[in-house]
């Protein structure tokens, strides 16, 4: 195995001639082995033959000897051997063992006492100590005379293995060298069509090279039966190389042409990203620019036709007021279209944002409410809510109210005189549900699905189509799935709709006070480091609504709550209120009664009592000694309006308001507006104007339009503040444009308000510049204290 | 050096190993020696002449032939006779108890005259007959028997086989030319180891 181990790697040719000579050598010495062995036994038994016949012969001849004793015949006889100079001695025994006559060839030796032989037996021999013993009995008639044993050496039969071991040997080495000369003859044949193969493969599988191919010997045996199949092999390697190699040429076309083809898309998907961006950069623009062109001349005709109606201008003819209050009518709703749209197109844009923060539902419900009572009396739809305890949602308040009041909205337009609304909240699960049930007309099973969808408007019954934009549901769907929440409708047509909406859950835990009177810090705890605030006393059972008057409020005046008519007349006694709010359908006695009865009392009787209230009675208000009379739902700048007017500031305003704006009939409705409510005015229509009129004279406030040529709203409120004497100056923006949060940002920081000009926006500005002119009073009666 | 040493005792061990074999192998041989010699003399002194003399009468028959018209007189027998005095007394009978001559029983005939020798092959004349020696032979006329006799000069008389004293050993002479005349045949194996042989003259 060793051997095997060292010459595995031995090339083949000398594999194939260690392999003959192996072969031939062995077989050779195993013949020479065999025949050498044969011949030395074959030659060893005739010699034993020979010595026994010549023991035989003596023995016969001794016969006579043996019988008559005669010793010297015997050894005559016995020195015939002599002639055969193998035999080194010769002894006759007689039958009883004893030694009769000897023949030594050299010296006497040792006499060794006669073999044993069977009965039968006659002969025998044996090698012994290198030489051949050969025993005969002499028999003469029949019986047993003597033995003969005669003892040969070996030297003949070994100088015959020597012989033959030397011939051998020879006959080895000239076999062995002819089988050499023939193997290193006959190996080419089967060894260098190997060694070829061999080499033809290593070139294949080094090189790669598949084109090579073994050269075959033709003789038509298994080598070239292996060499033609080795070619074959080749060949059909090549094949499929070859067209391995074209498939992968063509995969590589293929992915450089997809390659390129993805680099044209992805180059044309930028390009048309870029269109994109573009095309929304301008959508935003073209919202900001049509908020902004679209609500200036609106802004005109609402304002103007407003104060037509509040006959400012003059008295009018009933029909005049019929048709300036169809042009009103018409102008809010095309205002509210354009807001709708508006809000629809930045939802869209995902331009909405949401300012969630937790509040409870019983805080914001009032407020819309208040909006959607006097609809609901109107058509004398009772509004009910069922209230689960302090619900708190996790929500955009502004827009939380923007969705009831729409769902309130849409219910009161679709609910016929004398229906019902309700309002349930509830919680469910990680949401809080609010649901709007009407007695309405309903909705058809097939046009549920699509009442949530933009511009759908459902035929009422009658064929007729309702007052509004149609964009009121699709808007409301909107804001409540953006705010994670959903909204479900049930109906039966004819019967009434339910809307359920859901908003996440908020995490208020500790439960506001209902009663405002409970949370606002009491009249007489107020801060001694403030200026003393005028005090207004908020009478009204309805605890929703003493809350929502006292938000309204409190901001500039301290508040004093009564529940009742008795506790007012009680309060108005104890806190000696700047004025007092009313609310004339108390449970408890009539509010009316109240009214008189502070009147009658001289401790109240000058105090300015405003009359708020469902119902619209002012004549009796008024007859009854009510200082105003506002209608329910009232807003926040109306009352502030109010409360402005009936507690005049002490002393005149000196200081007039200046106002800047490029569009003269903004400017003049701003001035009809704060002229009305008792302030001074100077209008200019460029930013450089109104910076001269500030550097030259003292401005209680400035009223700023945003979009104006040359300098804009920001440079000029920028020039302002620059000024150290001029920081504290209140500054007001009106504006069409839509502003961006960054936008936002800096008129939350640099202003006191901010106003678009929208329908509201003149109550909301006369109330925030009474409060403005009357903090400033307060501080100039402070400082000359 | 230890080596050596170990070498060199292990040598002389050897050698005092084939000192002792030596010493054994030739006290076994003298006590070989000793005790054949010993075994020859006992021998000698236990087999007289005659016993040899005996054994040789009865090998005689062995190496002679005798013509076959005499062997069917005597049944099928061969005898042995003894003219005169016999000097080997029962020793004979004894030797040839169980014994055959050409497949033929063996018979011992004690006679006192030549002319009860018919039937006999082998006739023993001992030394008292010397002096009838002559009318014996003549007696006899060439008869088919082998006379054998250990008087000096019988072969030269006429006997056939004369036992003869040479080197203390019984050998015999022949006389070829008495055997031939009375139609013997004798082996020349017989003839071989006689001392001496007389033959017809050329």
């Amino acid at each position: 195995m060793s051997i095997g181990a060292q010459t595995r790697h031995y090339p083949i040719t000398k594999k194939l001639t260690r392999m003959n000579m192996l072969v031939s050598g062995l077989a050779l010495v195993l013949a020479c082995a065999a025949f050498i062995t044969y011949d030395v036994i074959s030659f060893r038994q005739a010699r034993a033959h020979g010595i026994s016949i010549q023991a035989q012969i003596i023995g016969d001849n001794s016969v006579s000897a043996i019988l008559f004793s005669d010793v010297k015949t015997a050894q005559s006889t016995m020195s015939a051997l002599e002639a055969a100079p193998n035999i080194v001695s010769a002894v006759i025994f007689t039958p009883d063992g004893k030694p009769f006559a000897a023949y030594w060839r050299d010296e006497k030796g040792r006499i060794a006492p006669p073999p044993r032989l069977g009965p039968n037996q006659t002969d025998a021999y044996w090698f012994k100590h290198g030489e051949l013993v050969v025993a005969h009995k002499i028999i003469f008639q029949g019986n047993v005379t003597g033995i003969v044993v005669i003892r040969s050496d070996m030297r003949e039969i070994n100088e015959r293995s020597e012989r033959y071991a030397g011939i051998a040997a020879l006959v080895l080495l000239i076999s062995l060298i002819a089988a050499l000369l023939l193997a290193s003859v006959f190996q080419n044949d089967v060894a260098e069509p190997i060694v070829h193969l061999a080499k033809i493969a290593r070139i294949v599988s080094r090189e790669k090279d598949y084109s090579v191919r073994a050269t075959q010997t033709g003789n038509g045996d298994e080598l070239d039966l292996l060499m033609d199949s080795f070619n074959r092999m080749l060949e059909q390697i090549q094949r499929g190389d070859d067209a391995l190699r074209e498939a992968q040429r063509e995969l590589e076309q293929r992915v450089e042409s997809r390659t390129s083809q993805l680099a044209d898309a992805n180059r044309r998907l930028k390009v048309q990203n870029q269109e994109v961006e573009r095309a929304t950069k301008l959508k935003s623009q073209f919202l900001a620019s049509m908020s902004h062109e679209l609500r200036t001349p609106l802004n005109a005709i609402l304002g103007f036709s407003d104060l037509l109606a509040e006959k400012t201008a003059g008295p009018l003819t009933d029909k005049q007021a019929r048709f300036i209050g169809h042009v009103r009518d018409g102008a809010r709703h095309l205002l509210q279209l354009i807001n709708d749209i508006l809000d629809l197109s930045k939802i869209e844009a995902g331009q909405l944002e949401f300012h969630c923060q937790d509040f409870l539902i019983e805080e914001a419900l009032p407020e819309v409410l208040s909006t959607i009572r006097p609809l609901a009396m109107a058509k004398n739809i009772a509004v009910q809510q069922k209230l689960e305890t302090a619900l708190p949602i996790h929500a955009d308040r502004v827009r939380f109210k923007q969705i009831l009041y729409n769902l309130l909205s849409n219910a009161v337009k679709f609910t016929p005189k004398d229906g019902r609304i309700d309002i349930r909240c509830y919680e469910s699960g990680d949401s809080i549900s609010i649901a709007v049930t009407d007695t309405g007309i309903g909705i058809k099973p097939e046009d549920q699905k699509v009442v949530f969808e933009e511009f759908r408007q459902v035929e009422g019954p009658s064929g007729t189509t309702h007052e509004g934009t149609g964009l009121g549901l699709a808007i409301t769907r909107r804001l409540v799935e953006q705010q994670s929440g959903k909204i479900s409708l049930e109906s039966e047509f004819g019967k009434g709709t339910c809307f359920t909406f859901t908003l996440p859950k908020g995490q208020i835990a500790h439960r506001i006070a209902a009663g405002v009177g409970d949370l606002r810090p009491s009249v007489t705890s107020a801060s001694n480091s403030a200026p003393k605030k005028p005090l207004i006393l908020i009478v009204d059972n309805e605890p929703s609504a003493r809350e929502l008057l006292a938000s309204y409020l409190d901001q500039d005046y301290q508040i004093a709550v009564a529940k009742s008519g008795a506790e007012a007349l009680e309060k108005a006694k104890q806190v000696h209120p700047d004025a007092i709010t009313l609310d004339v359908l108390m449970a408890q006695g009539g509010g009316f009664e109240t009214l008189v009865a502070l009147r009658k009392e001289a401790e109240t009787a000058n105090i300015p009592i405003i009359i708020l209230s469902i119902i619209d009675q002012k004549q009796v208000g008024f007859a009854l000694g009510a200082t105003d009379y506002l209608v329910k739902p009232i807003r926040k700048t109306e009352l502030l309006e109010i409360m402005n007017k009936h507690l005049p500031p002490d002393g005149s305003a000196s200081s007039p308001i200046l106002l800047v704006d490029d569009d003269i009939k903004a400017l003049e409705l701003a001035e009809e507006t704060l002229r009305n409510a008792g302030y001074e005015t100077e209008s200019v229509q460029s930013g450089t104007q109104a910076l001269e009129i500030i550097a030259a004279k003292d401005v209680a406030a400035v009223l700023l339009d945003l979009l104006m040529p040359g300098m804009d709203g920001f440079q000029v409120i920028q020039h302002i503040r620059e000024q150290e004497k001029l920081k504290a100056l209140p500054i007001f923006v009106i504006t069409a444009k839509h502003i961006t949060p960054d936008e936002i940002e800096i008129l939350n920081r640099e202003t006191e308000a901010f106003f678009h000009k929208t329908g509201t926006w003149q109550e909301q500005l006369t109330a925030e510049i009474g409060r403005v002119v009357h903090k400033q009073k307060l501080a100039k009666g402070v400082g000359a204290q | 050096m230890r080596q050596a040493f170990m070498l060199e005792s292990r040598n002389v061990c050897l050698s005092h190993r084939e000192i002792c074999l030596g010493v054994l192998r030739l006290t076994v041989v003298l006590l070989l020696c000793v005790y054949s010699v010993l075994n020859v003399q006992a021998q000698n002194s236990k087999l007289s002449d005659y016993d040899i003399k005996a054994a040789y009468l009865f090998n005689f028959g062995r190496f002679v032939e005798w013509p076959s018209g005499g062997e069917s007189s005597n049944g099928g027998s061969f005898t042995f006779c003894i003219l005169g005095h016999d000097p080997f007394g029962q020793n004979l009978d004894h030797m040839l108890v169980g014994r055959t001559i050409n497949s033929k029983a063996i018979t011992v005939k004690r006679i006192a005259t030549p002319q009860e020798s018919s039937g006999c092959q082998i006739l023993f004349l001992d030394t008292t007959e010397q002096g009838k020696l002559n009318k014996i032979i003549e007696a006899l006329d060439d008869e088919a028997v082998l006379t054998v006799s250990d008087i000096p000069e019988f072969s030269k008389h006429g006997g056939m086989i004369q036992f003869v004293e040479k080197e203390n050993r019984v050998r015999f002479e022949v006389n070829l030319e008495a055997t031939q005349r009375a139609g013997l045949t004798l082996s020349s194996d017989l003839l071989k180891v006689a001392t001496a042989v007389m033959r017809q003259p050329r």
